[in-house]
């Protein structure tokens, strides 16, 4: 049966009040509720700290590794070339599996290319429009092979121009003739050897060794039966695994951007929880700090609570303002905590890009990832342990007889 | 007949303190009357607390009942017994007790805090009891570094801030000379006289006996209701017996 709501329960304290009440308690005693929240703020800064610092670390690697290959793209290529080629009739078969969105096609052979009077050897790749729409190029200068470009059109990355010299000005070699020399003989004796000049249209920033990239077509004129590398986009995510195992019933081989993350995601699983444990140590020691608050706070105010519940607060009041008292400790710690990690995590970002920079990197980086949700979870998190750790102090002021608390000296 | 009140019907309170039975309120059967002043006097240990903390709703007595407007009060919910104490009392105590943490304003406003009001309402309220007792002066001011004399006033204006209809006073001039006390006993007095209030003053103090409408003299927990025309009769024999003491013992000097 439902009991009747009287006035007596009508009558709560207004929230706002026990809030204020409960701030008035914890800026009386300025400096043990600062030490309080200092340590709530090394605590919580210091597993934010980590988190982030694994977190940015984790996609710092992945960026390096993954680079820009689109997490949907899948490389085929042919466990014995000798024996299954990949050749039009399979590009075919592929093309036409369900969600299968882009192929690529691509041929690379070792080479050499000359400008002027340097000379250097590079691998020379064709790729077709497809192949480059899956494979992000990172063009620095110039412009990219569209399906339209003529068949002397070439595209440089930084490392082929500082074998010969021209790092430090990739914009001069545009519209520059190069000469190149593919020996194709390894494909087909009767292919010989592909000795062409191509006009420079665009350099880009991919690749550690010498990269040249012409079009496709280059070696399907010349007569390459097969294509060395293929690439298909899947539709989305989703679909690479099942797009995966079609392939591979094909009897061809696949590898995706997906595997490694994996294995990134694992190993910085194990990380993470390095870091997580390391950072708990000091949450650990911060929970005992605000629970020796609570309590002493408790014991000292043992008198007052006994007047308020004499002068007319409810139990349920008491145990209130506790719970208030916990919420700022615990709200305020971990807010100081995030943002003094966040600053020194800046701090920390910055240094380790000058002391690159020194070394020779040029590219900045990024060490630390802030996800929103980390943030929210981290106060979540910290909202609920304040939770925990009122619990008893809470009780206990919950059930404080006025009478021996009044007389308590 | 008297309307009353407050009525105990065989009300007892025992308790064990060091694992021994102490009887500190024997069977009583005692009223309080709307609106009249109250004394309960007795000698320190004689009960009169324990007495006092059943008629405010803190102390459950052992047996009996205990009816405030005809209803019995211990058969009240915690929370109702709280509300109770905040809306039909006021008290001041001997030693004055405060949150610290709060300036005397909002130690005067607390009782209306736990009736629901906002702060804003309390707080007007509050000024206005403090004006009562010339303290609002002092509103911002924190109560530990106020005198004695001046603590018990805001006391006084705490108890006075619900505007509830019974006054309960825990010898509220202990502590204080005899200035600051009589200025209590006058804000008492019209608090009675000129309110209609119900005021219940617990003392040992004899000279305060005279002020009684309604006397309970408390004695090693057995309480007497004293009529009120036997009041001065009663209270000049416990002067006389008082004399008495006095000579012996300066005889024997």
């Amino acid at each position: 049966m439902r009991r009747r709501r009287t006035s007596a329960d009508k009558a709560s304290v207004k929230v706002s009040i026990l809030a204020s009440i409960a701030l008035s308690n914890l800026l009386s005693k300025k400096l043990r509720t600062g030490l309080t929240v200092f340590g709530i703020a090394i605590g919580i800064g210091a597993i934010f700290f980590l988190l982030s610092f694994g977190i940015g670390l984790q996609r710092l690697v992945t960026n390096e590794v993954i680079g820009n290959q689109s997490i949907k793209t899948i490389d085929v290529s042919s466990p014995n070339s000798k024996v299954l080629k990949i050749d039009d009739i399979v590009v075919e078969r592929i093309s036409n599996i369900q969600n299968v969105n882009e192929v690529g096609k691509a041929y690379f052979f070792p080479g050499s290319y000359k400008i002027s009077s340097s000379e250097s050897d590079s691998i020379v790749y064709g790729i077709d429009a497809g192949y480059q729409s899956l494979t992000y190029l990172n063009l620095i200068h110039g412009k990219l092979l569209t399906s339209s470009a003529a068949n002397d059109s070439a595209l440089l990355n930084k490392a082929a121009l500082e074998a010969i010299g021209l790092g430090k000005k990739p914009s001069e070699i545009i519209g520059k003739k190069i000469e190149l020399i593919v020996p194709l003989s390894k494909v087909d004796e009767k292919l010989g050897t592909l000795k062409k000049e191509f006009t420079v249209i665009g350099v880009i920033d991919s690749g550690s060794g010498s990269e040249v990239f012409l079009p496709a077509n280059v070696f399907r004129d010349a007569g390459v039966p097969y294509i060395s590398q293929f690439k298909v986009g899947a539709s989305t995510v989703d679909d690479v695994q099942n797009v995966r195992s079609q392939i591979e019933s094909l009897g061809f081989e696949t590898v995706s951007p997906v595997d490694t993350i994996q294995e990134i995601n694992q190993v910085f699983k194990f990380l993470n929880f390095i870091l997580i444990g390391f950072g708990s140590i000091g949450m650990i020691v911060a929970v005992l700090g605000m629970f020796n608050t609570l309590t002493i706070s408790l014991l000292e105010r043992t008198k007052e609570i006994g007047l308020m519940v004499a002068l007319g607060a409810r139990s349920l009041d008491m145990r209130r303002l506790f719970v208030f008292e916990a919420l700022f400790l615990s709200f305020i710690g971990s807010a100081l905590g995030i943002f003094g990690a966040f600053i020194m995590g800046r701090v920390f970002n910055f240094l380790m890009n000058i002391l690159a920079s020194q070394r020779g990197v040029q590219d900045k980086f990024e060490l630390f990832a802030y996800p929103p949700l980390i943030v929210i979870s981290m106060l979540i998190f910290m909202t609920i342990v304040g939770l925990l750790v009122v619990y008893l102090p809470a009780r206990r002021a919950e059930r404080i007889n006025p009478i021996d608390a009044l007389r308590r000296e | 007949m008297k309307n009353h009140l407050i009525q105990t019907t065989n009300v007892s309170l025992s308790f064990t303190v060091g694992g021994q039975n102490v009887d500190a309120v024997k069977t009583a059967s005692v009223g309080i009357p709307e609106g009249e002043f109250t004394i309960i006097y007795g000698a320190s240990g004689s009960g009169k607390s324990s007495l006092l903390n059943m008629l405010s709703g803190l102390q459950k007595p052992t047996k009996g009942v205990l009816r405030y407007k005809g209803d019995d009060l211990y058969t009240k919910t915690p929370n109702e017994l709280a509300y109770f104490r905040a809306s039909e009392l006021g008290i001041v105590y001997q030693t004055n007790y405060w949150v610290k943490s709060l300036n005397v304003l909002e130690n005067v406003a607390m009782p209306l805090y736990f009736l629901g009001h906002t702060k804003a309402e309390a707080h007007i309220l509050a000024v206005d009891a403090l004006k009562k007792v010339n303290m609002s002066d002092y509103a911002k001011k924190y109560p530990t570094l106020l005198s004695g004399g001046e603590q018990q006033r805001v006391a006084m204006a705490r108890a006075l801030v619900s505007n509830a209809p019974v006054l309960i006073a825990d010898e509220p001039t202990g502590n204080l000379d005899s200035k600051n006390g009589d200025m209590i006993m006058d804000i008492l007095k019209s608090l009675a006289h000129d309110d209609g209030k119900t005021v219940i003053l617990v003392t040992h103090n004899m000279e305060y006996l005279a002020i009684a409408s309604h006397l309970l003299e408390i004695q090693d927990g057995v309480v007497t209701e004293i009529d009120q025309a036997d009041i001065p009769k009663t209270v000049k024999s416990m002067l006389t017996d008082v004399r008495k003491r006095i000579e012996t013992l300066m005889e024997v000097d």
